[in-house]
Parts: C-alpha cells; structure tokens; sequence
C-alpha cells in the first residue's frame, strides 16, 4: 500500500479530528474575508479569502485520502472480493493516493505562498509586471514541489515551513506597524505553530511520534486563529 | 500628508463624527468633523440616506426659536460602525 510515511497506529483518526478542526478555522476565516471583500470590494481580503479556501481543500483532501488509509482492513476486504471482477485494475491504486496527496500539498503549498504575498506591504511590492512573472515563478514551484514531495514528503514540509517562516517574519513586521496590536501578535504566534509543527513533520523519519507532536502544534496553531477570529469578530 | 480616505472610511468618518455628538448634528458641523468639502458632503450624504444609515430631521432650536436641520444616525448606521470596527481589527490582526 502506497504512503507518503508511516504514523504511529494508536494516532490514526485523531490526527483526522484534529485536520477537521483546522479545516473549520479556515472555512470560518476564508467566509469572514469574503464577507469584508463584498463589503468594500478590495482584492486583498478575496486573495485571502481563497488563500484559506485552499487550507481548508487541502486539509478536506487529507482527511479523506488518510480516512480511506486508515480503513485497512474494510478497504483490503473490499479488494479481495472484487478482484476476480477488477482484475489488475486495482493495480493502479496507488496512482490514486500520489493524486491525493498531490491535489493536498499543491493547495496547502498555494495557500501559503498566497498568504505569505499578502501579508508583504504594498510598498514592499514589485512593479506589476515583474510582480506577475514573480508569481507565475512561484506557481510552477509549487507544483514541481508537490509533485517530487510524492517520493520525498520532507520536501513538502519543509517547503512548507520556510514559507510560514517567511509569514511569521511578515506578522512581526504587522505587529510592530500596529503599535504591538495584541490581536496581531496572536496571529503570528498562530502561525509560528504552524511553522513549528510543519518542521516537526520533516523529522517524522527519526522518530514517528514527532507526528504526533507536530499535528498538536498545528492544531494549536489553528485554534490560536481562531482565538483571534472569535476576539476579532465579537467585538 | 496623510493617506487618501477610501469611499468607506469617509462614510465611517462621517457616521462617527455624527456618533460622537451624541446621535445627532448639524450639518455645517458634520462638515467640519468630517474634513469634507460641501459638495462631497452632500454627494456622501445622499448615500446614506439612501442607504437609511441616517435620517435628516428638523428640530427647534431653543435659541434662536426657528426649525434647522439636523443629520441622525440610524440604527442601521450605528451597525455600521460596529461592523467597520470589526473589519479594521480584522485588517490589522491579519496584515492585510
């Protein structure tokens, strides 16, 4: 059976509950965003919206391609009565997990870098242009990445983590340019979890309880999002 | 020099000035708090009548014993605000 890498057993299904919680942050954050951009119409806050739209597709994915994984035994069963009708065609399972995993780092990977190109302050920009060809750059690695992170998963997280880095040094610059805004700083420390948590997984092949460690420092992470999200929205 | 107001932070300006006299004032003085010309004034005006965020009623003055104008927020427009100040510190916490 194909896998990106091996997690420990007992942990099945929790790290599905715990994606599911993040999937709901990012659903809730991205319908906020949209709300703002329909209310003043700047594209930032509908960049935004869909940058955490493609947190929540990607954790959607994981937790559908990690559900049918963990399903061992019913999914083998499954196999066995119906490979005298299937035949070799299921051969190609694999080729449907390399699929799932793909689709889930290509639009967490995005997401990122989305967010990582609005948190830069106009000022910081480049001209239009460039700034397009930039992003275009960009796009074409992070597919490329998706697609090598399906023979070396490292490689995906710790794409993943220099990018959150790259955010976490944004949100300080924001805390600092908000004259040290509380809900600002909770926002970096939401994603500085992330990031710790992503770094955690590229060690995964040493020991694999840092799943574990990590998945709770990306779950923190989400729900310190969603600390803020609850300060910022009841007001 | 400061930076350009976009078309809602002028309508904020405008139903906080109003905000901060209490619920009501006059529009000569609307025109001051709110740091806009006369003619754009009325244009933002127009709007938010349109838009019942406010109300232009006529009140006695006590003074000088005749009707004047008066602009009142509106329940809608005090919504607005809550709602606009929710938006800032959303913009502000996620860096946008």
């Amino acid at each position: 059976m194909f896998r990106l890498f091996f997690t420990p057993g007992w942990f099945n299904g929790y790290d599905l509950l715990f994606e599911g919680i993040s999937l709901v942050v990012a659903l809730l954050i991205a319908a906020y965003s949209w709300k703002v951009y329909r209310l003043n119409r700047e594209n930032k806050f509908a960049y935004f919206s869909l940058a955490f739209l493609l947190v929540s597709v990607s954790l959607a994915v994981s937790i559908f391609a990690s559900g049918v994984l963990y399903s061992f035994p019913v999914r083998e069963t499954v196999a066995q009565v119906l490979s005298p009708v299937t035949g070799e065609g299921l051969r190609y399972a694999d080729l449907y997990y390399r699929m799932a995993f793909f689709a889930e780092m290509a639009s967490m990977l995005g997401a990122w870098l989305l967010i990582f190109l609005i948190s830069q302050k106009p000022r910081d920009r480049l001209r239009k242009y460039f700034e397009l060809s930039q992003i275009g750059l960009f796009v074409y690695l992070v597919l490329l990445i998706s697609w090598v992170a399906n023979f070396r998963h490292v490689v995906f997280y710790l794409t993943s983590a220099v990018l959150l880095s790259l955010i976490v040094l944004n949100y300080y610059k924001n805390y600092l340019n908000t004259n040290r805004n509380k809900n600002a700083r909770s926002v970096m420390y939401g994603f500085f979890l992330i990031m710790v948590g992503n770094l955690f997984f590229v060690f995964v092949f040493l020991n694999n309880s840092l799943y574990v460690a990590g998945q709770l420092l990306v779950l923190g992470g989400f729900l310190q999002l969603l600390n803020t999200y609850r300060k910022v929205v009841r007001r | 020099m400061g930076v350009r107001r976009s078309r809602l932070e002028l309508v904020f300006d405008v139903l906080l000035a109003i905000q901060n006299k209490g619920g009501k004032i006059k529009p000569t003085h609307l025109m001051y708090k709110s740091n806009l010309s006369h003619k754009l004034l009325n244009s933002y005006l127009e709007e938010l009548l349109l838009k019942e965020l406010v109300v232009v009623e006529e009140e006695i003055v006590k003074k000088k014993k005749r009707a004047a104008k008066v602009v009142k927020i509106t329940e809608k427009g005090l919504a607005f605000l809550a709602e606009f100040r929710r938006m800032r510190e959303f913009t502000d916490a996620f860096g946008l």
